[in-house]
């Protein structure tokens, strides 16, 4: 089996991709001027911004750049396309010759290209009754379309390609994961010899079932000994199959030629002198490596928060990374809300000494539990393991200890004989600590000495 | 520009046809400087807009062509659209959805096209500048025609923003009157990059003054085919040029001329067919009915209704440029013929200042003569006026003689940005050479 996929994703920029309109209208037909409405004398303007973004996504997925790229125009008429040509990238893509690692496969990338999305089609009115209003806020956003070769074997496949590529585009280009309306997916995927092209899939859900029932429809056809036609589907959501999108299926010929309003763009030194950024995926594989942590918990750590994996980084300078990848995703996952509200060198700097004090034995798992709560409620906390106040009793738990060393080995099987030390002090100090106080740190420091002697 | 010549006007237009649309009245107050006219594919926000086509029948722009807005903003009074040849298709403007514009010295013959509105107004209004528009020589040819001088500058001189698109990769805005002077005045107001219009951006700037131009190539290419009359009223301004100028005239051999008219039809036709996509019923302009119709039949149904017949030629011959397995043979080929034509010129014109041609094989010719000629005919008419187009030169044609009091014009073409050179040399050759006009109104 083989897919490949086109993939259109909406680029985050302020306004469109040829003129000064901004991508978030409110209200239909609220962000709209002559140009993206294609009125006759308007011109379209390249948005630098846009162009820089498509050449970061390209340099990122390996391609080769060329020096200079410019516009196509790529003619068909609809009601949605202001001009009735979509000004797009033809023989001059930002990008060609890439390839995405999924795993350990690579999937390799045809082209990288921007271009215009078209307005939108909204039928209303009762059945029998509808018709069809055209939003053209959407007219002019940039998209950037990233073609695979029919690399990928499955639709599980598919889906995981997807998923890594979108955790890397969204880190990228600055985009949140949550609107799905910023990604759609056109798949082509053949079983046998002959592909077919399902068009404009939303969500990775709908990818890989898609997909799916499409293997089963062409190795059933093939199995039957029947043809595979060459055609675009669609796929239906409700019902979960792929239906035939036009009765008799040519190829549509768009007459390309380049958009003469534009120029040429010299992206070359662009493409040079652009600063590479670290993706998440590729973060959790550095992690990996480096730390010598297990890919799955190093992807997990990078997926939970950015914040945390650089936290990760700077505690595996002092302390064992399996020790930071358990605090990582245990008690500093559920308090990173708060850790990113208040990112910061002296929060990481107290969090790092509380799990140094951890790692020498000096303070419990709980009491770094509780304070590492407390750090992320935004509360001034005393670091050490004790304070001044704390210090003293401290002092008087350990010389009672010293004077008491059988209590250590008795304290294994009888927790009670702490008891012994803890009346001790009580009666010394008359009341100056409250008795949970004392036996809080009585405790901790017979476990201290008790993990000391372990390792 | 009081009451009476308003009503002047619009005498005048009832008997020329000069304009598609003009202003009823005179301006209310006098701060105006000097009127103007601007061809009908330059947007402008008070008249209709309609590139003398049906489908833009009723579209009135909600903003001015950079070219008027300057004009405008420099204190001139817009009197109105001047008439044109649907969307510039043409070489007599006699395909116009409103009406046809008549020559000034003959109303039995054409202004030429596709500015020939502009180019008629030009003649017969004193004092007039109009803003026509050059493609393929629309301006150098109607101004040959009407006996005046017409100016089409390098392509991207001036901004394109608010130009009803033709071939956008050819189309220059330009200036039409009665002699350079005027030219020289109010070039400079139009001149200069528009950040709406990309391709205007990276020009060197405009510094006009006199130039002397030692040396004049004639390119032999260009006396093929040429009327008589024509060619004997060129041979006497290179004499008149040599003598009394002082110029040096060599003949030169530049080769690609002769392959600049079919890469023109390719390239202008292939991105008119691009651009004409957008008039479909939907937005602006006319409309065609039955909207309950599937989309594809209404805008067919719009199209067929509403484009003129060369209209429609064109489309068709610019989509099958286009299309797969004819665009390598056809539009690529073009683009590399206009590669050629530059360097072709660019080696003549290192040598030379300028490159002198008649303008037109012949003179105006009348309307009855145009209603016999062959298509072919017809686009061989621009065989000298389409080379620098092509190429993107700027080009001046200037009235050199006439023949049965029919004007004959003279095309000189510069170096790119060079327009300087040429209003230099018209205002020379004016010194020499005395321009006939018909009465103009004032």
């Amino acid at each position: 089996m083989r897919i490949g996929l086109e993939i259109h994703l909406q680029l985050p920029t302020a306004s469109k991709l040829f003129c000064s309109c901004s991508t978030s209208g409110n209200g239909r037909n609220t962000s709209i001027c002559p140009t993206c409405l294609g009125f006759p004398g308007s011109r379209p303007r390249l948005n630098r911004r846009a162009l820089e973004i498509g050449i970061q996504i390209s340099k990122f997925l390996e391609c080769k750049i060329a020096d200079t790229t410019w516009f196509s125009r790529k003619t068909y008429f609809y009601p949605d396309l202001p001009k009735n040509f979509q000004i797009t990238q033809y023989d001059s893509p930002l990008g060609v010759d890439g390839r995405f690692h999924v795993g350990d496969k690579i999937i390799r990338i045809m082209r990288v290209h921007l271009e215009e999305d078209p307005g939108r089609i909204k039928r209303v009115g009762k059945s029998g009754e509808e018709v069809s209003l055209i939003d053209y806020n959407r007219s002019g956003v940039p998209l950037v379309e990233i073609v695979t070769a029919p690399d990928i074997a499955s639709p599980t496949e598919a889906r995981d390609f997807m998923t890594d590529i979108l955790i890397e585009l969204r880190h990228l280009v600055g985009l949140s994961g949550k609107d799905e309306q910023t990604v759609r997916v056109d798949a082509n995927i053949s079983v046998g010899e002959e592909r077919v092209e399902i068009k404009n899939i939303l969500g990775l859900k709908n990818l890989e079932r898609g997909l799916s029932f499409e293997a089963s429809r062409q190795a059933k056809l093939i199995k039957a000994g029947k043809r595979i036609i060459r055609e675009t589907r669609h796929f239906d959501e409700e019902r979960k199959v792929t239906i035939s999108a036009r009765g008799k299926e040519t190829e549509e010929d768009y007459g390309y030629i380049a958009e003469p309003d534009l120029g040429i763009f010299n992206v070359g030194e662009m493409a040079r002198t652009m600063v590479p950024v670290e993706t998440p995926l590729k973060m959790a594989a550095r992690l990996a490596s480096k730390y010598a942590i297990d890919r799955a918990t190093s992807r997990q750590i990078v997926m939970t928060s950015r914040t945390l994996a650089d936290l990760f980084e700077r505690l595996c300078g002092t302390i064992p990374p399996e020790v930071a990848a358990a605090w990582i995703l245990g008690p500093l996952s559920s308090n990173r809300d708060l850790l990113e509200n208040r990112k910061g060198d002296t929060l990481a700097c107290d969090i790092e000494r509380v799990l140094q004090a951890v790692v020498s034995g000096e303070m419990t798992d709980s009491e770094a539990r509780l304070k590492i709560n407390a750090l992320g409620k935004g509360e001034s906390v005393d670091i050490a393991a004790e304070g001044t106040e704390d210090g003293q009793l401290r002092e008087l738990v350990v010389a009672c200890i010293d004077e008491n060393p059988e209590i250590l080995s008795d304290f294994k099987t009888n927790r009670r004989v702490a008891n012994f030390v803890i009346g001790q002090i009580i009666r010394t100090t008359k009341g100056k600590y409250a008795s949970s106080e004392i036996v809080e740190a009585v405790n901790k420091e017979i476990e201290r000495r008790l993990r000391k002697e372990q390792s | 520009m009081d009451a009476a010549f308003f009503e002047r006007l619009k005498t005048l237009n009832k008997r020329y046809v000069l304009f598609s649309e003009l202003v009823d009245k005179g301006p209310d107050d006098h701060s105006y400087g000097f009127h103007f006219s601007a061809k009908d594919n330059l947007c402008t926000s008070n008249f209709q807009t309609r590139a003398g086509s049906r489908i833009l029948e009723g579209y009135r722009p909600p903003f001015d062509a950079t070219p008027v807005r300057r004009m405008r903003e420099a204190g001139g009074f817009l009197l109105g659209k001047t008439n044109m040849d649907e969307f510039g298709f043409g070489t007599f403007s006699t395909n116009s959805a409103y009406g046809v514009p008549r020559n000034p010295f003959d109303t039995e013959r054409s202004c030429g096209g596709s500015s020939g509105g502009a180019a008629a107004a030009a003649c017969l209004l004193d004092g007039h500048v109009a803003l026509g528009v050059s493609t393929g020589g629309s301006i150098s040819c109607p101004a040959s025609f009407c006996g005046v001088v017409g100016l089409t500058p390098t392509y991207g001189r001036v901004s394109r923003y608010g130009l009803v698109d033709y071939g956008n990769s050819l189309d220059k805005v330009g200036l039409l009157s009665r002699s350079s002077n005027a030219l020289s005045k109010y070039f400079p107001i139009i001149a200069g990059p528009d950040p709406m219009d990309p391709t205007s951006c990276p020009q060197p700037q405009l510094n006009l003054g006199p130039v002397e131009i030692r040396s004049i190539a004639v390119p032999q290419e260009a006396m093929e085919n040429i009327h008589p009359d024509v060619r004997t009223a060129f041979d006497r301004a290179i004499d008149t040029l040599r003598d009394s100028l002082s110029v040096s005239v060599e003949e030169v051999s530049i080769p690609s001329m002769k392959y600049a008219l079919p890469a023109y039809y390719v390239l202008a036709t292939s991105e008119a067919s691009t651009n004409l996509a957008r008039y479909c019923g939907m937005r602006f302009g006319a409309k065609g009915g039955d909207i309950a119709l599937h989309f594809n039949d209404y805008f067919s149904r719009v199209r067929s209704a509403n484009f003129g017949k060369e209209a429609k030629r064109r489309i068709l011959l610019g989509t099958y440029s286009r299309m797969v397995g004819f665009r390598n043979r056809y539009y690529l080929k073009a683009l590399a013929v206009r590669q050629t034509v530059i360097e072709d010129y660019g080696r003549v014109l290192k040598k030379h200042g300028m490159v002198a041609t008649p303008t037109m094989p012949f003179v105006s010719p009348r309307f009855t003569d145009i209603e016999r000629m062959k298509l072919i005919d017809m686009y061989r008419a621009d065989f000298l006026t389409i080379p620098p187009n092509l190429a993107g030169l700027p080009h001046i044609s200037v009235p050199c003689g006439y023949a049965d009091s029919m004007p004959i014009g003279m095309q000189l073409v510069a170096r790119h940005w060079d327009e300087a050179v040429l209003l230099s040399a018209a205002g020379s050759w004016e010194s020499s050479f005395k321009y006939r006009f018909p009465e103009a109104i004032r």
